[in-house]
């Protein structure tokens, strides 16, 4: 059933992504500059010369055309190629996409791991003085710079204490799954603050919401622990509100967290999509942001899914 | 952590290099170490490894690819693959009889192999010619390409090369950036060729590991061409590994802590941070380039010249170096002075903000209420362009506003990034901008100021300047050359369609051990001439 639904919604997602990818394609278009930009700062490149380059490209069509046939090829899996590299768009992404989604993964498990019991605690103990300490980290790491962070633990990780490399995604030669670990740590803790701070705050306003409601009463009448009543009882309908902002936060992720990638010179869709905006590499900028939208339509699915699982009143069919 | 870098640490680490070079030189035997690993943080996303197509200087690159000829630390031409760097006194270049095209002949080195182990032979240079050359084929830099209507091979190891015209800086283009392997190529598409991840040279690295956003591994050529003076092997050093790394602040922070040996292109700004990191030093090598504030001659207030030379009264070189950290120079030349074209007669306006005042009055400015002069309802107020996210620039952009104050002149800053930048600068979205240009060892200035150059998007043209510059780039007579750019400096200092402010440098993090790095102050970066460095233990 929510099989077929799900199935449905992608369905239907159709017409939207082509409407996205027009918008896209105006968008990256109206950006001042273009790809042969890079080759306009070199005074030795005749007009001849780019003339012939634009043509490859496709450049010398109006846009209108452009479009079309970047959408022809497109409905045949053809990505196309990059401008910069030369390389195949998807053949890109994919190198990139392997980083990033550790990365995030990482950073989402470890944030749903510290935020839910977070959130429940301090909804539970609304008021008291750890409620209050919770309070104000979260409010310190919503608000801290993810460049100051990240700059403040390198210089006490690897300059001071040289415990952790400062960048990188692994060191040359070696690869191995401690010394991937030892590089993932510190843009994990910097991606993850973030989320934690924001998703513990949703977490815990969600408590509270369910912890007034009669039935709750109910089952602490009934002789239910504090703790079967929170996590059997509250937690499932508390989480509902809070789906919704992790889905989002998700596709924020595996999109790319442009500045931590950077900073921490991981090699992920992120910097991809920097260097990309930096050259106006028009096909792969549409690659990676069809793949962001697409990300997008998915999530949302899922959210809706996790709706219904979590709130047997939600039905679809 | 926050220490100002003195110019006295900075010469220390200046003296340190040319002592040791000095000592070098006086004990040749002396010895010198092989093996070792150098790691060396790039500063920007490396997009390929061939030197024609890449969107960046070529530091990785030239370890690995090298040219017939290349410029060495005075920006003087060198022999690498070819024997001898042609000129007209030892017939590598003869004139036609109207002296309107040249022949230049290249003799090639004949012990030459490729890291395939294939010989280099004469029918590799001529292949580089036709591969760059061709449409399809997009490169970054095609110049001289269109200059060769034919190349001749009478041997295995000459070259001819058949100018359809008399280009003095021959030297700068097309073979010196590197020769590309016919017998791997020849029917490949370039474009999308692996030689753009490991490509095969003849230098003294090979490519052993290209991962795209992460680093590139260079391995020791066990079966280098060429020896040490003493008749050691080169190269000395086993591994040299490109890192990049985008972020500036992490760049240093990787220095700090050892990850990083090595960063050639450290931001002024940055060098106190690395004063009294163990193993590191500083050396500060010229650099090719000069910063210049330009102006747009589609605003007629600025059309007019007493603005101009107001503008350049007003500013204050020294403060403008202060800013940079103190390490520019001032230069009042388009030519920098380590060129032998350089005029040191050349005229300047120098600071003098009376003197700009005076001029303004003169001509009719008066200042209203806020400070700002106009005439007739023509304000002195103009929009200011430099590339935003440079530090540097930026700086330098806030002291010259608040020196253009002091004569009553309002400038805003209008700063643009990346493409919008370039797009504002060659089609002239600007009053003012200010920027720096990095040169080859022998720059044409014509694509800047020149009626028709490509580069010039202030809207200038001087038919005395245009003619100028076609004796000063159409001759090899270097008496004509000589004084046909003296000419030329004179026109601009005066006419002041620009004004040179200062000339560039870069700031060099390495290790101390490192010995025989000679910085190069040339677009063919730091590391065009890596065979004799080595890391002493």
């Amino acid at each position: 059933m929510s099989l077929g639904y799900a199935i449905r919604r992608l369905l239907g997602a159709i017409p939207l992504l082509l409407g996205i990818s027009v918008i896209l394609f105006v968008i990256i278009q109206l950006a001042p500059g273009g790809p042969l930009d890079i080759y306009a700062e070199n005074p030795s490149v005749s007009k001849e010369a780019l003339a012939q380059i634009a043509a490859r490209y496709g450049l010398d069509q109006p846009v209108p055309v452009q479009y079309f046939l970047w959408l022809k090829a497109i409905l045949v899996g053809d990505w196309g190629y990059s401008i910069r590299t030369g390389r195949p768009v998807l053949d890109e992404i994919v190198l990139r996409l392997g980083p990033t989604l550790q990365l995030g993964g990482l950073a989402m498990v470890i944030s749903l791991l510290i935020a839910v019991p977070v959130g429940i605690i301090s909804a539970a103990r609304r008021g008291s003085k750890l409620d209050g300490t919770v309070t104000v980290l979260s409010f310190a790491g919503i608000s801290t710079p993810v460049f100051w962070l990240a700059l403040l633990l390198q210089l006490l990780f690897s300059v001071q204490l040289g415990w952790l490399p400062s960048a990188g995604y692994q060191s040359i030669g070696d690869g191995s799954f401690v010394d991937r670990l030892r590089h993932i740590i510190m843009p994990t803790a910097v991606l993850s603050l973030a989320t934690v701070a924001s998703w513990s705050r949703f977490i815990r306003s969600g408590m509270i919401d369910v912890l007034n409601q009669d039935y709750i009463r109910t089952a602490y009448a009934k002789g239910r622990s504090e703790k079967a009543v929170l996590f059997v009882h509250a937690l499932r309908n508390a989480m509902i509100p809070a789906v919704t902002v992790i889905a989002v936060d998700f596709v924020t992720i595996i999109s790319g967290a442009v500045i931590t990638e950077t900073v921490f010179a991981w090699p992920g869709i992120g910097r991809l999509f920097m260097e990309s905006m930096d050259g106006r590499d028009y096909p792969m900028l549409m690659g990676l942001m069809m793949m962001g939208s697409l990300a997008i339509v998915v999530a949302n699915i899922v959210a809706d899914l996790c709706y219904a699982a979590l709130d047997p009143r939600i039905r679809y069919d | 952590m926050n220490v100002k870098l003195s110019r006295r640490v900075l010469l220390q680490g200046i003296l340190a290099t040319t002592t040791a070079l000095a000592t070098m030189r006086a004990f040749p035997v002396m010895a010198q170490q092989a093996g070792g690993t150098l790691t060396v943080g790039l500063t920007y996303e490396l997009d390929t490894m061939n030197t024609y197509s890449t969107g960046f200087l070529a530091d990785a690159q030239h370890t690995v690819i090298e040219g017939l000829i290349a410029p060495d630390k005075d920006a003087r031409y060198v022999p690498v693959l070819a024997k001898e760097v042609p000129t007209l006194d030892n017939g590598g270049i003869v004139l036609s009889e109207d002296r309107s095209k040249m022949t230049i002949t290249y003799k090639l080195q004949e012990n030459v192999k490729w890291h395939d182990g294939a010989p280099f032979t004469s029918a590799d240079v001529k292949f580089t010619w036709e591969a760059v050359k061709d449409p399809a084929f997009i490169a970054e830099s095609k110049d001289g390409t269109q200059d060769i209507d034919s190349i001749d091979l009478p041997d295995d190891y000459t070259v001819v090369c058949n100018y359809n015209t008399v280009k003095p800086n021959f030297a700068s283009t097309l073979f010196t950036f590197g020769i590309m392997p016919k017998h791997l190529l020849e029917g490949t598409d370039l474009n999308t060729s692996s030689y753009n991840e490991t490509p095969v040279g003849t230098g003294p690295f090979k490519v052993a590991e290209f991962v795209r956003g992460q680093y590139v591994v260079l391995d020791k050529n066990t079966d280098y061409w060429q020896t040490a003076e003493s008749g050691d092997a080169l190269p000395y050093i086993d591994r040299l590994v490109f890192r990049i790394v985008t972020d500036s602040n992490t760049l240093i922070t990787q220095l700090q802590s050892g990850e990083l040996d090595m960063a050639v292109s450290v931001p002024y700004g940055r060098a106190s941070q690395l004063e009294g990191v163990e193993g590191l030093e500083i050396v500060v090598g010229p650099q090719l380039s000069w910063g210049h504030l330009d102006f747009n001659f589609r605003n007629p207030i600025l059309a007019d010249g007493t603005v101009r030379k107001a503008v350049a009264h007003a500013i204050n070189r020294e403060t403008l170096i202060r800013v940079q950290g103190g390490f520019p120079t001032p230069i009042k030349s388009l030519v920098l002075p380590i060129f032998d074209l350089y005029d040191d007669a050349t005229p300047e306006y120098a600071y003098d903000p009376a003197a700009a005042n005076a001029m303004l009055d003169d001509a009719g400015y008066t200042k209203g209420g806020d400070g700002i002069r106009e005439k007739d309802g023509d304000r002195l107020s103009f929009a200011f362009v430099v590339q935003s996210g440079r530090a540097d620039d930026e700086n330098v952009q806030q002291v010259i506003i608040a020196q253009l104050k002091e004569i009553g002149i309002e400038a805003t800053a209008d700063n643009k990034t990346g493409v919008a930048y370039r797009e504002a600068r060659y089609s002239g979205g600007y009053d003012l901008i200010y920027g720096r240009w990095i040169t080859s060892a022998d720059p044409v200035y014509s694509i800047f100021y020149g009626t028709e150059g490509e580069n010039n998007g202030q809207g200038y043209s001087n038919p005395e300047l245009d003619e100028v510059f076609a004796r000063l780039e159409n001759t090899l007579d270097q008496d004509v050359r000589k004084a046909a750019a003296s000419e030329m400096q004179r026109i601009i200092a005066e006419d002041l369609p620009a004004i040179a402010l200062t000339g560039g440098v870069s700031v060099i993090a390495k290790p101390v051990e490192l010995k025989n790095f000679v910085p190069n102050p040339t677009n063919m970066t730091n590391f065009v001439d890596t065979k004799e460095w080595y890391l002493e233990s």
